[in-house]
């Protein structure tokens, strides 16, 4: 049945109802005034009991319009409602759900049908430029696998001189650069396309920061870069081992590549209620404040990183969103040129 | 000794059988997951290099039929796919080794002589390269007399390159041996703490026995 004809139906229902309830309402008031006729007069009484029949059969009658109405567009409207919830639930990771119909053949069952035909659609062309992505990364694995093996060979070649060999390495180094930046995206095709399954074990994560510290302590020195540990409260999160220790190793490795000599890191960890508060602080050029809100960006690189030629893919930080977010936590990024740059990680704990 | 070098793609093949043949292996080469799997039954092989992705039948269902049928030869495994978990799958499934493509030639060429070799490593306590030497015991490294302090990383390190002597070690083995990380970190880190063992180890030392290969890795022997 469609949705015209029951409310049509619905609404001869409501309208007779009150009708009746009208009719019963004057019939008993008509038959009342026949028995007081004899004893007043007739005018005096008339004025009376109109308003007697308005209040005792009107109002009920218009009271179960009322209610009556309220019921049927309540009715009527149940499936929008229903239906708007299942599709603000719809983002791009759940496009393959289908959302769930009457079967009564309705307008709304209807708008559902292609409403989940679309979805379909949606979730095909989604699919199909992951798909795509999944398989160009593979791709190009292949000829960098072969100009990586076919230069390393020449370079071995005990014909070639000291300045040919320079020039073979530097290219085996782009080689890797590119290999890089393809490991990147593979990883976060991946991760958008929910194939990545991460580990859900207790890890300690004062010992992944500990442990570190000790390694941005060797990297750091070199670019004469002091590191220090604040606080390194007792932590443990439910989580993947490896994933964390890359994300710390990540952070750690960008505060070293964007300070500047002479500059300083700041470690800290603590609990905050049920969470685990990291934060990575250097100090070093930063980035403006209309430029923050892009960081997380794949292949976003402020100027500094052009102005030094630092090197790099462009792709940690969104990697370190990814891992943050599949642990359910927060990242958050706050830079004041030349003074402190904070990155700070929220991470539930176990 | 013998190898069977499984890819389909053939330059990679190519430069790979090349490359193994110059240190000395016997080699022999196959585009097919299914002549392979025939292959490595039918011949005593030293070492297999097993590609993933295969025409026939695919590098792991390959690798779990050799191990069901109780063959146990030394498997390599190469991938283009690079995923965290594969490596793990790759040694479940009974492969003694896992390398990410693209690869260093001179890891691959490494990993296959370890490989080969395997049983025969030594198992030795402690680890001597010319006048160095490691206590793995005690953790205790000297060289000329000379005591010196190592962190638990510059001893996994010294560890790993002095098993490794006279091997070129490729960044990826480090960091997959020292750090036990299954991707690369992206960072230098492998390069600074080989500088650190070497200020330790080599300076005020000759004949210098950490060496740089230029766009490969290092190597711990006793001559240049």
């Amino acid at each position: 049945m469609t949705i015209r004809t029951r409310l049509t139906l619905w609404f001869t229902a409501v309208f007779t109802l009150s009708l009746l309830v009208m009719g019963v309402g004057t019939f008993l008031e008509i038959s009342e005034q026949l028995r007081h006729a004899r004893r007043e007069s007739a005018a005096e009484y008339a004025a009376e009991e109109t308003s007697e029949m308005i209040l005792e059969a009107g109002l009920p009658a218009v009271l179960l319009g009322l209610l009556g109405g309220w019921w049927l567009v309540r009715r009527a409207l149940a499936p929008v409602a229903d239906l708007t919830q299942a599709v603000e639930k719809i983002h791009d990771r759940n496009l393959s759900g289908q959302l769930p119909r009457s079967g009564n053949g309705d307008e709304l069952d209807r708008l559902t049908e292609v409403f989940n035909a679309m979805t379909a659609r949606l979730d095909g062309s989604f699919q199909h430029i992951r798909e795509f992505t999944l398989h160009a990364s593979h791709e190009l694995k292949t000829p960098l696998t072969i100009l990586r093996g076919e230069l390393e060979t020449a370079l071995h070649d005990e014909s070639a001189n000291a300045a040919q060999k320079e020039k073979l390495a530097s290219q085996i180094d782009e080689i890797e650069r590119l290999a890089k930046i393809v490991d990147g995206l593979t990883l976060l095709t991946k991760a958008d396309a929910g194939q990545i399954e991460l580990k859900c074990e207790p890890v300690r994560l004062d010992e992944l920061v500990r442990e570190c510290v000790a390694d941005a302590n060797i990297l750091a020195p070199p670019q004469g870069v002091e590191v220090r540990l604040d606080s390194c409260d007792e932590t443990t999160v439910a989580g993947d081992r490896h994933r964390l220790r890359q994300l710390l190793l990540n952070l750690a490795d960008n505060a070293v590549k964007y300070n500047q000599p002479g500059g300083r890191i700041r470690f800290s960890l603590r609990r905050e209620g049920p969470f685990a508060a990291l934060q990575i602080a250097n100090t070093g050029a930063g980035l403006a404040a209309d430029l923050q809100g892009r960081v997380f960006e794949r292949f976003f690189r402020g100027d500094a990183s052009r102005d030094r030629a630092i090197e790099g893919c462009g792709l940690g930080l969104s990697i370190a969103q990814w891992i943050v977010k599949a642990h359910r936590g927060q990242i958050q990024f706050a830079s004041q040129p030349n003074e402190w740059t904070t990155v700070s990680v929220r991470l539930p704990l176990a | 000794m013998r190898v069977l070098v499984v890819e389909d793609e053939k330059k990679t093949a190519s430069f790979v059988r090349k490359a193994l043949e110059s240190e000395g292996f016997a080699v022999d080469c196959c585009g097919r997951g299914d002549e392979a799997l025939a292959t490595a039954l039918a011949t005593p092989l030293d070492g297999i290099v097993l590609d993933i992705m295969l025409p026939g039948r695919d590098g792991l269902s390959v690798l779990r039929q050799l191990r069901a049928q109780g063959n146990r030869t030394p498997v390599l495994l190469l991938s283009a796919r690079g995923e965290v978990g594969e490596r793990v799958e790759g040694l479940d499934a009974g492969a003694d080794d896992y390398l990410p493509k693209p690869f260093v030639l001179a890891e691959l060429v490494a990993r296959v002589r370890a490989l080969a070799r395997r049983g025969s490593e030594s198992k030795a306590t402690v680890l001597r390269v010319a006048d160095l030497t490691l206590d793995t015991i005690s953790h205790r490294a000297q060289r000329g007399g000379q005591m010196f302090e190592l962190t638990a990383r510059e001893f996994r390190l010294l560890e790993f390159l002095m098993r490794s002597a006279g091997r070129i070690c490729g960044r990826m083995s480090i960091i997959q041996k020292v750090w036990d990380y299954d991707f690369d970190p992206g960072t230098n880190l492998v390069d600074v703490y080989v500088k650190r063992l070497r200020e330790k180890i080599d300076d005020g030392f000759e004949p210098k026995l950490l060496q740089t290969v230029r766009g490969i890795g290092y190597v711990l022997k006793e001559a240049a």
